[in-house]
Order: C-alpha cells, then sequence, then structure tokens
C-alpha cells in the first residue's frame, strides 16, 4: 500500500493517472477510439518522431541536445529520392542516406566533444544546414520515383496488423531499454549526464560515449526519414519541419531532466502515449490542430512545475506538522 | 528520523570570538542554517539583545544583524567589489549612487586593512578576498554576528592570517564572531571561547584556556584518539615503481624529479598555488606533460589520457569530492564499481549486478563505510564516508601507483584517523603513494620521504628525520634547501 502512494507521487506515477483519464475520456467520447485500426493508425502517423524520442532520451540524459535531428530525417528523405531519381539503385540509395545520417552525427559529435562547443549551438546550426542541403537537392519540387514495393513496405501491415515502422520502434524500444538499464554503456551514458568532469576524472572516455551517441541519433534520425518516404510515397524539402520540438518534448514530459542525469524510457514511453492519445482524442472530438499543440504545450510547462508544486507543498506539510 | 540537534544551548558576546567545534556530522550546520533563520528549530529559543526573536527566514537575521559567510563565498562573479557589498541594500532611492557606494566600499574594506579594487570585477578575486567582501558585505549591514563557517579550508597561511586580524578587528569593533573550523592549531589561535557539539549534543563550553589539545579531541571523538598523527612505521621498501624525471608542462610546472617505490609514501607538500595538484593530473593523464620523461616499472611511458593512466595502474583520488569525486545521485555500488566497470560486464555488456554487489559488500566491511544499504545515495553520507567510498572506487581498480590529493579535506577527527591508518596498510601491503596533502602534520606522519613544491618547482626532498615542520615551510615559502 505504502508502495502504491509512493509510486503515485513519483512522476512516473502521475504520467500513469494522465494517462488513464485521457484513455478514459476519449473512450467514452468516441466509441472508435479503442478499436485496434485506430490504435495502430494513430502510432503509424506518428512513428517517425517516436523512434528518434529514444535516442532523444540517451541524449538529453547525457546532458546534451539535438536540435537537427527533424533537419536530418529531411536530409535523409531528399537524398533518397533525389538518389533514386537520379537512376541509383534503391540498396545503394538506402544505404547511403543511412551513411549521410551517420556522418551528419558524427560531425555534429566532432564539435561537441573535441571543439568542446555547446551542443545546442552545433545541433541548431545543424538544423538549418541539414535542412538547407535537403531544400538544395529537391527544390520545390515533391519526388515521388519510388518502386511500389517500397511504398507498401511504408504503408501496409506486414505483421498481422503491423506496419514495419512499427515492428522497427518495438525493436529499438526493447534494446533502449536494455542499453539504457542494464549494460556498461547505459552507465556511462547516465554518469556523464550527472557530472561530465566526474566521470573524466573516473577514467571514462567521455567524448567515445558522446561520439557514439550523436552518431546514433544521426543514423536513427537517417532510418526515421526512410520510412517517413516509404509512408508518404514522395519526399518534399519541408519534411519533418519542426519536429524536434515534439521529441523533446515528449522526453522532457517523460521525466528526463534537461540538465541530464535522470530519467528513464518508461516515462518516455508514457509520455509518447500521452501525447498521441491526446492529439488523437481530440481530432476524434474535432478539435483542431493547433489547439491541440497549445494543450500539449501547456501539459510541458506542468511537467517542469509539478515537481516543484511537490517540493512546496512537501516543505509545508512539514513546517505544519511541527 | 535521527535528531540533528538535541537541547543545544549557545551564548555569544559582543567582542568575543567563539569556535564552534565538532566532527562532520555534530550538528555545526544545523545550528547555524538555524541561528541564520535557513532552517527553524522545533523547540527552544533565541534570544537577540535581551528581546525573543523567531526568525523565519535569513532575511530577517539579515535584519537583525546577523550573517554568515562560508568556505565557498557567494559572490555575483559579474558584478563589481562595491555592487557585491551593497548588493542587499534597498532603501537607497531609485538611483544608483555610484559615487557614494564606491567611496563607501572603499572605506569599508581599507578600514578592514583589505587593499581591493573597488570597481574591479569579483570574478578575479582570489579566494579569501571574496571572503573579505563578503564581510565588508555583512559589515555594510551593520552585523551585529558574524559567523565564519569554514573559511580557511581553501586559504593559504598568508590568507588565513589576514582573516584573523579582521576577524580580531570584528572583535575589538564588538561584533560576536562564531568561528567553525577543523583545524584545531586555527581554533587555539584565534578563539576567546570554545563549544563542543558531539552527535547533535552540547559537550561542553569553556574558555580556551581551559582546554588542551587532546582534552578538546577527546571531547569531540568522545573517545581515545591513541593514534593520532601517530608517525610512520620506518620500513624497507620495494623496487622502483615510478621514476619522473625532468617532467615539465608550459607555464605551470617544471623540472619535477623524483622516484617513487613499492610500499613507499612520497609526500608532497607545498602552499596553495604550488601546483602540487597539476603534477598530480599530469601523472594520471587528465593534463599531460609536455616534456620529460616517465617510467613504470623501468619501462618508457607516455600518459595522455586518464584511461591510458588506468591501464598501467595509476590511480588519482581527487581533492575536490563532490565536483570530481563522486555520482552524488547514484548508489554506493554504482559508485564503487565506476572506473573498473568493464571487469562486470558480461555477455552483450551487460552489468552483472551480483558481482557488482559482492565488490561493494567487501569495501564496506574492508573500509567500515557505515551506511544503511549499498544501494544508498552517495550524496546522502557524511563527508568521512564519502571519502570512503572514493577510496574503494580506486582500490577497486587495484593501482600500482596510487596519488591521494588531500586525502583527509573536509572530514572529522576520527575519520582523519582511519584513513591515516588505512594509507598505512596499503603503503605495508606494497602499494606505492603519492600523497599530495596541505595538513602539514598530515604530511610529516604519513611520509616516508617529503617532496616540497614552490609555484611550480621542486624546491626539494626531505628524507625521514630532515623532514620537519620547519625544513618543509622553508622550502615551501622559497628558501633554498643546504643539504641536497
Amino acid at each position: 500500500m505504502m508502495n502504491v502512494w509512493k509510486y503515485l507521487r513519483s512522476w512516473e506515477g502521475f504520467l500513469c493517472l494522465v494517462l488513464i483519464l485521457t484513455i478514459s475520456v476519449n473512450a467514452v467520447n468516441s466509441d472508435a477510439f479503442l478499436s485496434i485500426d485506430n490504435q495502430i493508425n494513430l502510432f503509424t502517423l506518428s512513428i517517425e518522431k517516436v523512434i528518434i524520442a529514444l535516442i532523444m532520451a540517451f541524449i538529453i540524459i547525457n546532458a546534451e541536445i539535438d536540435l537537427s535531428v527533424a533537419s536530418m530525417m529531411g536530409l535523409a528523405a531528399c537524398a533518397l529520392g533525389w538518389l533514386v531519381d537520379a537512376g541509383a539503385s534503391m540498396p545503394t540509395a538506402l544505404a547511403t542516406c543511412l551513411l549521410i545520417g551517420m556522418l551528419g552525427g558524427l560531425f555534429n559529435g566532432f564539435w561537441v566533444t573535441f571543439m568542446n562547443l555547446p551542443s545546442l549551438v552545433v545541433t541548431l546550426a545543424m538544423l538549418i544546414g541539414f535542412r538547407g542541403l535537403a531544400r538544395v537537392l529537391v527544390e520545390d519540387r515533391s519526388i515521388r520515383v519510388f518502386p511500389s514495393w517500397f511504398e507498401e513496405l511504408g504503408q501496409q501491415p506486414i505483421l498481422g496488423p503491423l506496419p514495419l515502422a512499427v515492428i522497427i520502434f518495438f525493436l529499438l524500444l526493447i534494446l533502449a531499454v536494455v542499453v539504457l538499464r542494464f549494460t556498461g554503456f547505459g552507465r556511462y551514458v547516465y554518469v556523464i549526464g550527472i557530472n561530465k568532469e566526474m566521470a573524466r576524472y573516473s577514467g571514462i572516455n567521455v567524448n567515445a560515449v558522446k561520439l557514439i551517441l550523436f552518431t546514433l541519433a544521426g543514423l536513427i534520425s537517417a532510418l526515421a526519414g526512410i520510412l517517413f518516404a516509404a509512408r508518404l510515397g514522395s519526399v518534399r524539402g519541408d519534411m519533418g519541419l519542426g519536429f524536434e520540438l515534439d521529441i523533446i518534448t515528449m522526453v522532457l514530459l517523460g521525466g528526463v531532466s534537461i540538465f541530464g542525469g535522470s530519467g528513464s524510457i518508461y516515462g518516455v514511453i508514457l509520455s509518447i502515449l500521452i501525447v498521441l492519445y491526446l492529439r488523437n482524442g481530440m481530432s476524434l472530438s474535432n478539435i483542431t490542430g493547433h489547439l491541440q499543440t497549445g494543450v500539449i504545450g501547456l501539459l510541458l510547462i506542468s511537467s517542469a512545475m509539478v515537481p516543484n508544486l511537490k517540493t512546496y507543498w512537501e516543505s509545508l506539510q512539514a513546517s505544519r506538522s511541527k | 528520523m535521527t535528531q540533528a540537534l538535541k537541547e543545544v544551548s549557545l551564548e555569544l558576546f559582543p567582542g568575543e570570538i567563539h569556535a564552534l567545534v565538532g566532527e562532520n556530522g555534530a550538528g555545526k550546520s544545523t545550528l547555524i542554517k538555524i541561528l541564520t533563520g535557513i532552517q527553524q528549530p522545533d523547540d527552544g529559543e533565541m534570544i537577540f539583545s535581551g528581546n525573543g526573536v523567531q526568525l523565519s527566514s535569513s532575511q530577517e537575521a539579515q535584519a537583525l544583524g546577523i550573517a554568515a559567510i562560508y568556505q565557498e563565498p557567494m559572490v555575483f562573479p559579474d558584478l563589481d567589489v562595491a555592487e557585491n557589498i551593497f548588493i542587499s541594500h534597498r532603501t537607497r532611492g531609485i538611483w544608483v549612487q555610484w559615487k557614494k557606494m564606491y567611496e563607501d566600499a572603499h572605506k569599508i574594506l581599507s578600514d578592514l586593512g583589505m587593499i581591493l579594487d573597488v570597481r574591479a570585477p569579483a570574478s578575479g578575486l582570489t579566494l579569501a578576498s571574496q571572503q573579505a567582501v563578503e564581510i565588508a558585505k555583512a559589515i555594510s549591514l551593520n552585523v551585529k554576528v558574524l559567523i565564519m563557517d569554514e573559511p580557511t579550508a581553501s586559504l593559504s597561511n598568508h590568507e588565513v592570517e589576514q582573516l584573523f586580524k579582521v576577524a580580531r578587528k570584528l572583535k575589538q569593533e564588538n561584533v560576536a564572531v562564531l568561528f567553525i573550523s577543523h583545524r584545531l592549531d586555527e581554533v587555539f589561535e584565534i578563539a576567546d571561547r570554545i563549544t563542543v557539539l558531539r552527535d547533535g549534543e552540547h559537550i561542553s563550553t569553556r574558555s580556551v584556556e581551559e582546554f588542551s589539545r587532546e582534552q578538546l579531541i577527546r571531547e569531540m571523538v568522545g573517545r581515545e584518539v591513541d593514534q593520532f598523527y601517530a608517525t610512520r612505521q620506518k620500513k624497507n621498501y620495494g623496487k622502483r615503481v615510478l621514476s619522473v624525471k625532468n617532467l615539465s608542462k608550459e607555464a605551470v610546472f617544471s623540472g619535477i624529479e623524483f622516484d617513487l617505490h613499492e610500499g613507499e609514501v612520497l609526500g608532497f607538500a607545498g602552499l596553495v598555488g604550488s601546483r602540487r595538484t597539476d603534477v598530480g593530473l599530469a601523472l594520471f593523464g587528465i593534463q599531460p606533460n609536455d616534456s620529460g620523461v616517465i617510467e613504470l616499472d623501468g619501462q618508457n611511458v607516455s600518459i595522455r589520457s586518464p584511461q591510458a593512466a588506468q591501464n598501467l595502474g595509476i590511480a588519482y583520488m581527487t581533492e575536490d569530492r563532490r565536483k570530481l569525486g563522486l555520482a552524488m545521485p547514484l548508489s554506493i555500488t554504482s559508485n564503487i564499481t565506476l572506473p573498473a566497470l568493464k571487469r562486470y560486464l558480461g555477455r552483450l555488456g551487460l552489468i552483472q549486478t551480483e558481482s557488482e554487489k559482492s565488490t561493494a559488500e567487501e569495501f564496506k566491511n574492508r573500509l567500515q563505510i557505515k551506511t544503511p544499504n549499498l544501494s544508498h545515495e552517495v550524496g546522502k553520507l557524511s563527508g568521512g564516508n564519502q571519502q570512503k567510498v572514493m577510496f574503494s572506487k580506486w582500490l577497486n581498480t587495484q593501482p600500482k601507483v596510487f596519488i591521494l590529493d588531500e586525502p583527509t579535506r573536509g572530514i572529522d577527527v576520527g575519520a582523519k584517523a582511519e584513513v591515516h591508518n588505512m594509507i598505512r596498510e596499503l603503503a605495508d601491503q606494497g602499494m606505492a603513494i603519492l600523497c599530495i596533502s596541505s595538513d602539514l602534520p598530515e604530511v610529516l606522519a604519513m611520509s616516508d620521504r617529503v617532496l616540497v613544491m614552490r609555484e611550480g618547482r621542486q624546491m626539494g626532498i626531505l628524507d625521514g628525520p630532515q623532514a620537519t615542520q620547519e625544513s618543509i615551510m622553508s622550502l615551501a615559502m622559497g628558501e633554498l634547501q643546504e643539504t641536497a
């Protein structure tokens, strides 16, 4: 009993309550909400963001940030379209896109580690840089050149009702949980996030860990870009524009500290579900997209506020009980 | 829940310097927090100038004239000296009277015998000057009770003298000064009366003449510390492990030369700014040297990163436990296994928690770390226990050469004796130890030989009987050694 109460007062407990509330309200408001079709559909519509949120959690726990993920997504998608359009075979084009992602991420990591620049600045520059490259590649066109098997892969279920992207997400999810919680690398990610200098003084290769994380962020963003291209069947220069904010919102709302060193994938999953269900529920109730964004923003502010309110409340109780 | 303070009484008179001593965890910090209104007592009363007062915030304490300065002063680095001094004044109208402010600031400081440029930004000041600014700030607020919480912990001897002058000046002006320090020499030098706290209880308050050193320590720890600063049993040490020749780093240190043997403790003495820590950091690869030779077991080695140092069997235990030593929010276990984590990884890089736990358990017993359990947050342990966790963390890497930087900084007398015993034991087991310490009696007690540095230069190595407080100080102050 004591543990249940303690859990409910933790951030994850709070998220769980919000989630249950959201599901209940949605289920009452719309019969369609709980149907498997709707569930898979709402997941599929945001699957690229959700995939990137996983690696973003690692980066923020490591006390860094990567603002360039959505631009990298756009760049990879556009590069794919451009390459296929220019006559490259699909396997070559796909491999090249993933390579672009890795190199882009490595580039971010290089400036952050060896040049000791703040990741906020470096990745902000690359948010512009990658997006610029994407636009140079496809200009104002919408390129629609993909073979039908590629589009089907993005749109049709391949395992039961699940499309490829959702399956990839679940695989990455399991991997993320295992790596962060149970491996030495995961421990390093937390320790560096808590105190980078202290980690260095403990003989941890801080730069290597950060380089790996940024490279993975680039790679996974490129993968998400490819999945996005497959789902839409065409590419444009503004693909994924502004997605980084949704992604970071999901991670922070999940209880990952913006200062690094704490948070869990479990919390991030809860917050992803809340964000998706809220949006879906509001869409089913005909609430406009702008208002939806406002509600999510409010939730994020409350995520920053609730821990403070909690401490305030506790200190108030402590002084009363005297 | 444990009680931090139990029915403690303390009287302060105008014009007295009152020392408050006790081991870590004795309740000194809590008492200070209550006096300055940061925490509120559950029971008891506070009487100020004959009137009962209840402080519910630090502003109220400040309004009464109760101020505190700490080991690490809290100045605003981008504001200038005068602005820092007058930061809390709000009753001077809308406009800042710059001229008057600079004049007043200058006057307060020169009254204290401090010469500081009042227009210089506070960020460029030494720690000692920053403390002076804080004291000036207190004076500008018409201070009646000044609490100095371990103000000397990071100061050089000269700066301590300067601080004591200021304290005596305040005493003459009828300020009550409450002085907290772990350094007993200082307490005996400056205090009129001494109050001893232990485990949250008031043990005694007497004038300084009525205390002997031994008695004070006895009352602080509540037991006889028989081996306090006992000298190291001189013994034959083994083969040469580390040999350093003409080690230099541009603009930091140069010409460092020494040999270190199995089972030997080489003390590193010197004043603040003598760059002893920098030599340690070079040997650990944090700030690699740019010339000179390092030989380990007769092999020429180059140490360019902490990982390289660790692979060679060199460990460095930092002086700054909080910022560089421990991951405060993590468990004791995770901290202990951190540098050697690779040893605990099984297939696929998974951490083997059982073997992690057994290592932590082993060190907990060996070093007598006092904690309810090993998943306890390190940040919540006392200073002495944190120090033991830091020791464990590095001993677990099984180093050949162990560099200790201020191994007893900020820990209480009892824990200090334990740390000293531990260092001796390690040396007896054949570890080569390099011990950097600003505590002269400690250096003398621990070391077989003492290397003295001054401003980045090696002034000499004193062997056994040659090493005395006087000989070390004269080298550290810049007088050359007559006999090499």
